[in-house]
C-alpha cells in the first residue's frame, strides 16, 4: 500500500512534468484538428518556447484528454503488469533484486544529475526512442481529428517514457510480481494523469512555468529517490555501509544495540522483534555468541512491506502473517557477528549483534 | 545540402522530436536528424525550395537557438 502511495505522489510531483515535457506536445498536437473544426477560440500568439504553452482548446472539451489519459492508464498497468512477469520470471533472488534496486538507484541518481546538467555524460542516462517511432507518433498526431487518435496516442506513449517514468519501469520490475508491478505503474501514472490533466486542460502556462523553475526540484527528487534506492540495495544485501545502518550505528554510539536478547534456560537466545508497519523493533538487539538462537518474529495487525521478511545470511525469505508469529532457528554465531534482515525491499532494516 | 547543427538549448529526448518536426513544417526538408545526446542536429535539404535561414528561424521559433558547426 506504501509503495503504491509513493509512487502515486512521484506521479504527481516528478512524473507529471517529466511527462508532459515529453508527450504533451502529442497531445495537443493531436488537439489541434479538432480546434480547426469546431471555430478554435484564440490562438494566442502562435508558437511557443514550451510544448505545455502551445494553445489547447477549450472547444472540444475534456473527452479527447481524458481518452488520452485513459489509454495512458491502460497501457502502462499493462506494460507494469508486462514488467513485473519479466521480473518474476528471471526469479529474482533478494541477491540479485539488491543489485537491481542499486542499479535502479544509479539510474534515477544520473538521471537528476543529468537534468541539473552537471555533465554531458549524463546525458546516456535516458533513452532516447527510435527516430521511426518519433516520427511516427509526430505524423499520427497531426493527421489524426476523431475520437480514435487520442486514444491512440495515449496508449502509444508507453513507447516514448520519460525518465521518472523509467526509473518507475525499472521499479516495477525490481517488484517481481506482475500485480504489484501494475499497481505501481497505474498509481505512478493516475498520479502523473492529474498534473498532466490539468494543465493541458486548463491550457496556462503553469506547465512551462513549472517545468522551467521546479525542473531542479524535480532532478533533486530523483537523486533522493535514487540514493534510496541505492541505500534499500545495499541493506537488502545485508551491507553494514548503508545508510540507515550507518544513521543507525550515528545514533548508537560505538554501535551499541539498543535491547538485549532474553537468554533462556535451554542455553538458547530467545530474541523477539516486534513487526510494525514501519520498520522493526527494537532495530538492534544484542545476543550471546555460540549458541543457538530462537529468533521470533512477532506481527499484530501489520500492512506493510515490512512483513515480507529477507536475512539474507540465512536464506530466509518469508512473507510473515499480518498477526502472528514466526520462528527461525539461529545456529550459534560466532563473537562480533552481526546478523542483518531487512523487508524484501530493503526499506526498513534491524540486526543482531552478538557480542555479549 | 547538409548542414549540422550545435543545439545546446535541447533538455530533454522530447526536444528532439519537437526540433525533427521541422521537416514537416517546411518544404524540402530530405532528411532530419536530432540527437539530444551529442546535442545536434543533422539536416539534408533542398536549396531550391528551403533556405538555411527558415531552418534557423524554425527552430529559433520553438525555443532552439541554432549554431552552425
Amino acid at each position: 500500500m506504501n509503495s503504491l502511495m509513493i509512487a502515486f505522489i512521484t506521479g504527481v510531483t516528478t512524473g507529471g512534468l517529466s511527462c508532459l515535457a515529453v508527450q504533451g506536445g502529442l497531445l495537443t498536437t493531436a488537439l489541434a484538428p479538432q480546434v480547426s473544426q469546431s471555430d478554435a477560440p484564440s490562438h494566442k500568439g502562435g508558437k511557443r518556447r514550451e510544448v505545455a504553452t502551445q494553445p489547447v482548446p477549450t472547444s472540444p472539451g475534456a473527452l479527447p484528454i481524458l481518452l488520452f489519459l485513459a489509454a495512458k492508464l491502460i497501457a502502462y498497468t499493462l506494460l507494469g503488469l508486462l514488467l513485473g512477469a519479466l521480473g518474476s520470471m528471471l526469479q529474482l533472488t533478494p541477491f540479485t533484486r539488491a543489485l537491481l534496486l542499486i542499479a535502479i538507484g544509479i539510474f534515477m541518481v544520473g538521471n537528476g544529475l543529468r537534468m541539473l546538467n552537471v555533465h554531458p555524460i549524463f546525458r546516456h542516462f535516458v533513452f532516447e526512442p527510435p527516430a521511426a517511432v518519433t516520427r511516427y507518433l509526430r505524423r499520427k498526431a497531426k493527421a489524426g481529428s476523431d475520437a480514435v487518435t487520442p486514444l491512440l496516442l495515449g496508449a502509444l506513449t508507453v513507447l516514448i517514457p520519460c525518465g521518472v517514468t523509467q526509473a518507475m519501469m525499472a521499479l516495477a520490475m525490481g517488484t517481481g510480481n506482475e500485480l504489484q508491478a501494475a499497481g505501481l505503474m497505474a498509481s505512478f501514472t493516475l498520479g502523473s494523469s492529474v498534473v498532466f490533466f490539468a494543465v493541458v486542460y486548463l491550457a496556462t502556462r503553469m506547465g512551462a512555468l513549472l517545468e522551467k523553475n521546479f525542473a531542479r526540484a524535480v532532478a533533486i527528487v530523483l537523486l533522493i529517490l535514487g540514493l534510496v534506492s541505492v541505500d534499500s540495495g545495499l541493506n537488502l544485501m545485508g551491507s553494514p555501509v548503508s545508510f540507515a545502518r550507518l544513521t543507525r550505528s550515528a545514533s548508537a554510539p560505538g554501535g551499541t544495540p539498543s535491547a538485549e536478547a532474553v537468554t533462556s534456560t535451554a542455553g538458547e537466545n530467545e530474541v523477539r522483534i516486534t513487526v510494525l508497519n514501519n520498520g522493526y523493533t527494537p532495530v538492534s538487539i544484542s545476543a550471546r555468541p555460540d549458541i543457538p538462537t530462537r529468533l521470533t518474529f512477532v506481527t499484530n495487525n501489520v500492512r506493510s512491506c515490512s512483513l515480507a521478511l529477507v536475512i539474507p545470511e540465512l536464506r530466509v525469505e518469508k512473507l510473515l502473517p499480518p498477526t502472528g508469529e514466526y520462528t527461525v532457528e539461529v545456529p550459534p554465531q560466532p563473537a562480533g557477528k552481526v546478523l542483518r534482515y531487512s523487508c524484501s525491499m530493503g526499506m526498513y532494516s534491524g540486526q543482531i549483534v552478538f557480542d555479549q | 545540402m547538409k548542414q549540422v547543427f550545435d543545439v545546446p538549448d535541447m533538455h530533454c529526448p522530447a526536444c528532439v522530436m519537437r526540433l525533427e518536426g521541422i521537416e514537416d513544417d517546411l518544404p524540402g526538408i530530405q532528411h532530419i536528424a536530432a540527437s539530444y545526446r551529442k546535442q545536434r542536429l543533422e539536416v539534408e535539404y533542398d536549396e531550391a525550395q528551403v533556405s538555411e535561414a527558415q531552418i534557423v528561424a524554425a527552430a529559433e521559433a520553438l525555443g532552439y537557438p541554432l549554431h552552425k558547426k
